[in-house]
């Protein structure tokens, strides 16, 4: 069915327009004015852009989206869907192997197996979840352009003269004699109500007088700061974007933090027990022992340099550095390292052996001796040590050939060949293991003496306990990096702004005619419809018409 | 303004479904991480080789790849050497490449094994056991097969003998 949608004023209105866009005459209705309902002013009556005679399906969908109906229902399940995702613990909270299939069952019975079944363990990571996010965002985004276009249009090209019914049918109303001619009143109506801040528009004996029009645009600020907010939250798993992640950081190593450019070294942890007189009674019983407090001494370097290059070190900068302890991470643009846990482990990770003339007693000095990447030529006084080989975890296999047995600096063996005054031409070999149990255990002097070469001329030996150095302890680490959350901020930030522009201003616009000396005065404003009778009242005072603030409404309780 | 209604809607829908997939998408299928199963793509790496040159996937580019986790303490790794090499020698002439990746240990250490076994094939470091991890190996040996076109054919976990090896091998060259 096509409806005839030209107003008598003349103006062509678009399919489902309330009052007509240009006189505000109300359209679809009886022809003898009899209805004194109050009108329908949201969008100004002008219709939402989706609404055609004939929808395709494209309009369909548009539609769909456009509706306000819609959009709240979204809300609303997506509400109850977050809700339902904070019973029970949800799997990303897991940081070791856990089986999610098995826990939840196990931990919270059958109940717990639904939960799984239905995929609430990973509420906020599931495809229906994002799907209602997008949805919403859809919807935020449809709903404003439908509207946002034709309010637009409306308010930026207003006639001033109105249609009677338009006028008698706002909130705010009075029709009253006035003396004069109307044009002359009208002019004299311009000063008082720019007085009172409006920005008044005359026709001959109409008048239109409006303020704060951009409050009309809050709500719209507000979806622009959702839609913001809602990108950043679904494209955080951008690669870069996100990390969440629990990495292992050795004392005195400087360690990657992989996929980043960022380096942390772990220059000490330290732990802090609590002792038996500080425990409750409950915990003495159980014998435990509890960390009062741990912490990491942490430096963060940056890479600046061949950092992707694997035939050079990486050159790195430092840029943050930072006690770190639990609550108390340490904080870099953006990348964040919190104190999860800890182990204490005994790892060998240096020694320096001093060369001993086993015949002088004369002591020829020190060398660093890594477990890891050692250095393979030394020079110790006159002598020069080349490390042929290197056993991590010694030990024999079938063949009784050495072999390492494992990664792990458990028995380390380092086997060089030494060149130097009282030694053959070519060298001697020596063998050593830096551990005393492990010397006599795989018998170091036995091995030397069958190597031969050196014949009891020289010893390593182990001098000061600072001539062995250990990783006492591995400081277990969450790394955080959420770039998404300046956006997060930026959007709720424009929301804030939105509300702000709606909540303390209202649009507020004064229509009047003067016809045959009878003055028509219709107000309308987007809330605080007291303050607007009394303004109106206190206008028609300074015009000379003593009206009673209450008789201007014209009825309707709403406030 | 009435013209161009039809337009935006189209536009407005199509960026909504395009940028909603993609949201969705990485939800589903996890983004980047997770470990690389058959029919996955190999992660990249960049890594130093024994011969002080870089290896990266693209130096590779249209050849078939045999990916071998390995180190010199795993007795496993150390027992399927020789049939590696043996491969190696048979299939290098057909475009197959075998990597023999090591994990963690240092330079001595690698040089002494390799001139021992006298293996040949490009023998790559991955110190920091960045590319273990990467490439989600938990046992070791682990030896992953990706053929000409770049997609993980299969994925061994433990020794391989030769025999077995000779049959990875044919399926991968054979195969798209």
């Amino acid at each position: 069915m096509i409806k005839n949608t030209k107003c008598e004023c003349g103006h062509q209105n678009p399919v489902g327009t309330v009052l007509c866009e240009a006189c505000g005459k109300p359209q679809y209705e009886e022809a003898d004015h009899s209805s004194s309902e109050l009108l329908e002013m949201r969008y100004d009556g002008v219709a939402r852009r989706s609404q055609r005679a004939n929808p395709n399906f494209i309009d369909k969908i548009w539609n769909f989206f456009s509706s306000v109906k819609v959009a709240v229902y979204l809300i609303s399940i997506t509400l109850v869907a977050a809700m339902l995702g904070t019973v029970f613990t949800q799997e990303t909270m897991f940081v070791k192997n856990f089986d999610p299939s098995t826990y939840y069952k196990q931990k919270y019975g059958t109940i717990g197996e639904i939960y799984y079944m239905l995929g609430l363990s990973d509420t906020y990571n599931s495809w229906w979840f994002i799907l209602l996010l997008v949805m919403i965002g859809a919807s935020l985004v449809i709903c404003s352009l439908d509207r946002v276009l034709p309010l637009y249009r409306a308010l930026s090209k207003q006639k001033i003269r109105k249609h009677m019914q338009f006028l008698t049918r706002q909130r705010v109303v009075y029709q009253g004699p006035v003396s004069g001619r109307g044009e002359e009143w009208v002019n004299r109506a311009i000063a008082p109500l720019k007085k009172k801040g409006y920005r008044v528009h005359t026709d001959g004996g109409a008048l239109l007088a409006e303020k704060q029009r951009f409050s009309r645009w809050g709500p719209y600020v507000i979806h622009i700061g959702l839609i913001v907010f809602l990108l950043a939250v679904l494209f955080r798993g951008l690669p870069g974007l996100h990390l969440d992640e629990h990495y292992w950081f050795p004392e005195g190593e400087i360690t990657q933090i992989p996929d980043t450019n960022y380096y942390l070294k772990n220059e000490k942890f330290t732990v802090e027990y609590y002792t038996e007189d500080e425990m409750s009674d409950e915990f003495k019983q159980k014998g435990k022992i509890v960390p009062k407090l741990f912490e990491t001494k942490a430096v963060l370097y940056q890479c600046v340099a061949s950092c992707n290059d694997p035939l050079k070190e990486p050159e790195l900068v430092e840029v943050d550095r930072h006690n770190i302890r639990v609550n108390d991470p340490l904080s870099y643009k953006g990348l964040q390292a919190y104190q999860f846990d800890f182990e204490e482990v005994t790892t060998l990770r240096y020694v320096q052996p001093t060369l001993v003339d086993q015949e002088t007693g004369e002591v020829y000095g020190k060398f660093m001796l890594r477990m890891n990447d050692p250095e393979t030529e030394y020079d110790v006084g006159p002598y020069h040590l080349k490390l042929k080989d290197k056993y991590l975890d010694f030990g024999l296999d079938e063949n009784n050939k050495p072999i390492t047995k494992s990664g792990e600096p458990n028995a380390p063996a380092f086997l060089f060949t030494i060149t130097g005054p009282g030694l053959p031409e070519d060298g001697g070999q020596f063998i050593y293991f830096p551990f005393l149990q492990q010397q006599e255990l795989f018998g170091q002097d036995k091995l030397n003496e069958a190597l031969g070469g050196i014949n009891h001329k020289l010893r390593f030996d182990m001098i000061a306990m600072e001539d062995v150095d250990f990783i006492h302890f591995t400081s277990f680490l969450n790394i955080r990096i959420d770039r998404a959350m300046p956006f997060v901020w930026t959007g709720l930030g424009i929301v804030m702004v939105g509300l702000i522009m709606g909540f303390y201003w209202q649009h507020r616009r004064i229509w009047l005619r003067i016809d045959d000396g009878i003055l028509t005065l219709g107000g309308h404003t987007t809330k605080n419809w007291f303050g607007m009778r009394r303004e109106v009242s206190s206008f028609l005072e300074t015009m000379g018409i003593e009206v009673d603030e209450k008789s201007l409404d014209n009825g309707g309780n709403r406030s | 303004m009435g013209k161009a209604r039809r337009p935006v809607q189209i536009i407005i829908l199509t960026l909504i479904v395009i940028l909603g997939g993609y949201a969705i998408g990485t939800a589903v299928f996890g983004g980047e991480k997770g470990i690389p199963q058959a029919g996955d793509k190999p992660p990249a790496f960049n890594l130093r080789g024994l011969d002080g040159q870089v290896h990266n996937l693209e130096k590779y580019q249209g050849k078939a790849l045999v990916i071998n986790f390995w180190a010199t303490w795993c007795k496993y790794c150390v027992n399927e050497m020789p049939a590696l090499q043996t491969q190696w020698e048979k299939w290098k002439d057909q475009d197959v490449v075998i990597l023999g990746i090591n994990t963690g240990e240092d330079d001595l250490t690698v040089a002494n094994f390799v001139k021992q076994t006298g293996v040949d094939f490009p023998i790559l470091f991955d110190k920091k056991n960045e590319i273990v991890r990467k490439y989600g190996v938990v046992p070791m040996p682990t030896t992953f097969f990706v053929n000409k076109r770049g997609k993980i054919i299969s994925i061994h976990q433990g020794e391989l003998n030769l025999k077995t090896l000779n049959q990875q091998i044919a399926t991968l060259v054979a195969s798209n």
